[in-house]
């Protein structure tokens, strides 16, 4: 519990004249579920694709499980079971619901191309493993009637709960959220809750950066604040709630200037 | 001292309709985001047409010039009215580009139609006698070509600046959405900036065509080098385009009168790939940094066609079964030839397939290692003895190594810049496979190549290539439908959709990218080889960049993801011309009309189509069930 998952130091970037994100630091302990709360537009998808690599970082590093990844690939990262989805859901069309969420074992598919185009059966077992956890992961969010339609046809609230699932086949150690419940009905919303609990009591660490209150408050153990690109809060919940930077920030007219 | 300035002077000419060709590629792409190969093919149109009106109507030359033009600007019209537009809606971005690709060859089939395949050379404007100009000669069509050049460059910047039209114009290119919100009507601006492109393309041939020779399918020439122009100065800069093209025609031509044409082409094409590798956008590129983590073009996509289950194992033996018999049934000889061609083509085609259709990496020179193996081989067997299954296997090793190299460039490009990077690797190819005389044989080709033979087999008539090449394609056709119906499979698809995403979980994109091309290149060497060991022949053009595109057609007329489908679109494309002899003429056209209309009303080609109608045939129940699904979106 008390080794720390993720850890944000002092991460910054500037879109030319654009500070996006300033001198952010945070840390995420081991087996928690942290939720991030940014307003639109203050730098969450950014300090998202620092933390993935999708951009690097002007200044600052990020370390998972304590070793920095900030030089490593996008594809490294999620080598080490940094596993993130996307705010709006990035499902590979063309492919079914049940191949969209085996692409997420693929780090998990021992079988190289060649034993695979050999039709060894040790390539066959391998898959119909993979099949049948992939078929219950989405008997528990409710997709596997959908099993074999194609992906693009499902409702976006299906579609972002798949995408959950398939970042989750690819058995990450800390899975790092996009806004997960936007676009989602309540009843959708009730089940990413169930899912997150879940996914939690399975020892994965989960970050949300999240703008949905009751989700975020109902399953969060810690949530950080950022605003403006920097970070306003960090507490449990509860304290946060009663935070007036927070309040202000969200509703009062926000008079910062950095 | 006067030959280097005569250079540079010849070098800026040619340099001028390059930029013009180029001129045009940059309209068209600020305005829609597409490239149109067909650029090239309104060169063509407009000089033959100058020709006709002058030569075979006795036109006056003013009257001559208006009215080429005018006809160029019509055909501009009518295909950007028909096929370019309506098209722009409902193709991804590497559609468009494959369909215009289809377009040229239309164009050019019926230039071919109209003119016949004799070259053709336009008088000049001014009589043969060159002018003296500070001790250099000057033709004086070299006044013609570059005012006119300077004229369309003026004309327009100011037609994009100084009026509502070119505004209207600019504003399509920024936004389309918001400027159709703003009242601009964005199919007709699209549509006009897809005329004017022809029309300067035409003016451009027409300057051009009395110091050039001309032929239908001299409009491919125009098209490569504006395309190469327009890369090399940035993709959608004016500035650029004319840059690119003048140093494109003054580095060619220096290279041609010091050093050998072969080194000038060889030149070019090295020069686009390294400003590729360098600045991938061009030297004057100024568009915005791209963001990764939103998908970069919505595209539809056409569903893959699984082949699983015992259906398809049965129709699998079935049509093997019908394959084997099928040449108990041909007596022609020409036909029995057609068949093994197509078969031979088609282990090429499975490779592009895996590349293209699977993987999302367009090819514009997979030709390129059908040559390298092809050559590789056809030299080693005839001259060095070697036995040809060895010889075939150092072709594979070969082009596989080109492969790797060419990734080297090729990694981090996408879109047009694939395209243009592969189209590059093709004619270096080609520049090699006709200019290395003593190694190649040159243009005139390469003769005495043995049969095909594995130890003592020969396989030294159609039949029994035939039967080879067909045992050859059911093993290959079995590896690549086990590698790609598992997780190799899946991958391969999730990078071909959405790399971001599939690098986010955990998806190495450049080794998939790397392995495809690898195997493709494989496979393409081995047809290349497989074609020189039939024929006992072989020659630049069979292997060359008009091949590339021909396996492109094949494999969207086939049917692009389904592996198998290809086979359909080889055998029509080779098939037809060999049935309906007297109307070979047609071939060039049909083979443009085929890809034109395949691409844009066929989405996964002949098979795809075939099987979706089946499928949906057999699983209307299950589509029913879904149906509620859709009702829950909010």
């Amino acid at each position: 519990m008390n080794a720390m998952a993720l850890e944000a130091i002092g991460l910054s970037k500037r879109f030319g004249g654009l500070l996006a994100v300033n001198n952010v630091s945070f840390a995420v302990p081991h087996g928690t579920l942290t939720a991030l709360i940014v307003p639109n537009g203050a730098g969450k998808t950014t300090l998202f694709n620092l933390i993935t690599n999708l951009y690097r970082p002007d200044a600052g590093d990020v370390r998972f499980y304590g070793e920095s990844i900030a030089s490593l690939s996008p594809g490294r990262i999620a080598g080490l079971g940094l596993v993130r989805t996307f705010q709006s859901a990035r499902i590979f069309p063309g492919m079914t619901t049940l191949e969209n969420a085996l692409v997420g074992a693929h780090r998990h598919v021992h079988a190289g191309p060649l034993s695979q185009m050999a039709w060894l059966a040790s390539a066959r077992r391998e898959e119909s493993a993979l099949v049948a956890r992939a078929e219950a992961l989405l008997e528990l969010v409710g997709l596997a009637p959908f099993r074999s339609s194609p992906a693009t046809e499902l409702p976006m609230g299906a579609q972002k709960l798949l995408e959950v699932v398939r970042a989750l086949m690819a058995r990450p150690r800390l899975l790092l959220l996009d806004e997960p419940a936007a676009g989602l009905n309540d009843s959708e919303t009730a089940e990413l809750s169930a899912l997150l609990r879940a996914v939690r009591a399975n020892g994965i660490t989960v970050v949300v950066v999240e703008h949905n209150m009751s989700l975020v408050m109902g399953v969060a153990d810690e949530v950080v604040v950022l605003d403006a690109g920097a970070v306003l809060a960090h507490g449990v919940p509860a304290e946060i709630q009663r935070d007036l930077r927070v309040i202000e920030a969200y509703i009062g007219q926000n008079a910062e200037t950095h | 001292m006067g030959e280097a300035a005569q250079i540079v002077i010849g070098g800026l000419l040619q340099g001028s309709v390059f930029a013009m060709v180029a001129l045009g590629f940059s309209l068209v792409f600020r305005v829609t985001g597409a490239i149109n190969l067909t650029q090239g093919a309104f060169c063509i149109i407009g000089a033959l047409s100058m020709y006709s009106l002058q030569e075979v109507f006795g036109w006056p030359i003013a009257l001559a010039a208006v009215g080429a033009a005018a006809a160029v600007a019509v055909t501009g019209l009518v295909i950007g009215a028909a096929v370019f537009v309506p098209a722009l809606s409902r193709l991804p971005v590497s559609g468009m580009l494959i369909m215009t690709a289809g377009l040229l060859t239309l164009v050019e089939g019926l230039a071919l139609l109209i003119w016949g395949s004799q070259p053709y050379a336009l008088p000049p404007f001014s009589g043969e006698a060159p002018v003296e100009l500070f001790g250099v000669r000057v033709t004086t069509q070299g006044f013609w070509i570059a005012a006119v050049a300077a004229a369309v460059m003026l004309g327009l910047w100011l037609l994009l600046t100084r009026t509502t039209m070119g505004k209207a114009m600019r504003a399509c290119a920024e936004n389309p959405t918001a400027a159709r919100l703003m009242g601009i009507d964005v199919p007709r601006a699209t549509l006009l900036s897809f005329a004017l492109a022809a029309l300067i393309g035409g003016l451009g041939g027409i300057v051009v065509g009395p110091i050039t020779s001309l032929q239908f399918d001299t409009g491919r020439f125009f098209t490569i080098y504006g395309f190469v122009a327009v890369a090399i100065g940035g993709l959608g800069s004016f500035v650029g385009a004319v840059v690119g093209g003048l140093l494109l025609g003054v580095v060619e031509q220096i290279a041609a009168g010091y050093v050998s044409s072969l080194f000038a082409n060889s030149l070019a094409f090295g020069l686009l790939l390294v400003v590729l590798l360098w600045r991938p956008s061009g030297l004057f590129s100024s568009g915005p940094q791209r963001r990764t983590d939103v998908r970069d073009e919505h595209r539809i996509y056409p569903p893959i066609v699984r082949l699983r289950g015992r259906g398809a194992a049965a129709a699998g033996v079935a049509a093997v079964i019908a394959l084997a018999v099928l040449p108990m049934m041909v007596s022609s000889a020409s036909i029995m030839s057609s068949l093994v061609i197509t078969g031979i083509l088609f282990i090429g085609l499975l490779g592009l397939d895996l590349l293209m259709g699977y993987t999302g990496q367009v090819s514009l020179g997979q030709a390129g290692f059908m040559a390298i193996g092809g050559y590789a081989a056809a030299i080693l067997a005839t001259n060095y003895d070697w036995s040809p299954l060895a010889a075939m296997g150092a072709g594979i090793v070969l082009s596989v190594a080109c492969a790797i190299v060419l990734s080297l460039f090729t990694m981090r490009l996408r879109g047009h810049y694939l395209a243009l990077a592969t189209l590059a690797f093709g004619l270096l190819v080609d520049s090699f496979t006709v200019g290395l005389t003593n190694v190649t044989g040159g243009p005139s080709g390469l003769v005495g190549i043995p049969s095909f033979s594995i130890g003592s087999i020969a396989f030294d008539t159609s039949e029994k290539m035939y039967y080879f090449v067909l045992a050859l394609m059911v093993v290959l056709v079995l590896l690549l439908l086990g590698g790609v119906r598992l997780g190799f499979g899946r991958a391969l698809q999730a990078v071909r959709t959405d790399q971001t995403a599939a690098a986010a979980l955990g998806i190495n994109v450049a080794r998939h990218k790397l392995i495809v091309l690898a195997i493709s290149a494989a496979l393409a060497s081995i047809s290349g080889s497989l074609y020189a060991f039939y024929f006992h022949f072989l020659s630049p053009e069979m292997v060359g960049t008009p091949r590339s595109l021909e396996l492109i057609a094949m494999l969207v007329l086939g049917g692009e993801g389904t592996l198998v489908g290809p086979l359909f679109g080889a055998a029509i494309l080779t098939l037809l011309p060999t049935v309906f002899q007297p109307l070979a003429a047609y071939k060039t056209f049909a083979t443009g009309a085929l890809l034109v209309l395949a691409v844009r009303y066929l989405p996964g080609g002949i098979f795809g189509a075939t099987f979706d109608r089946l499928r949906r045939l057999f699983t209307a129940r299950a589509a029913a069930r879904i149906a509620p699904v859709a009702g829950q979106a909010s």
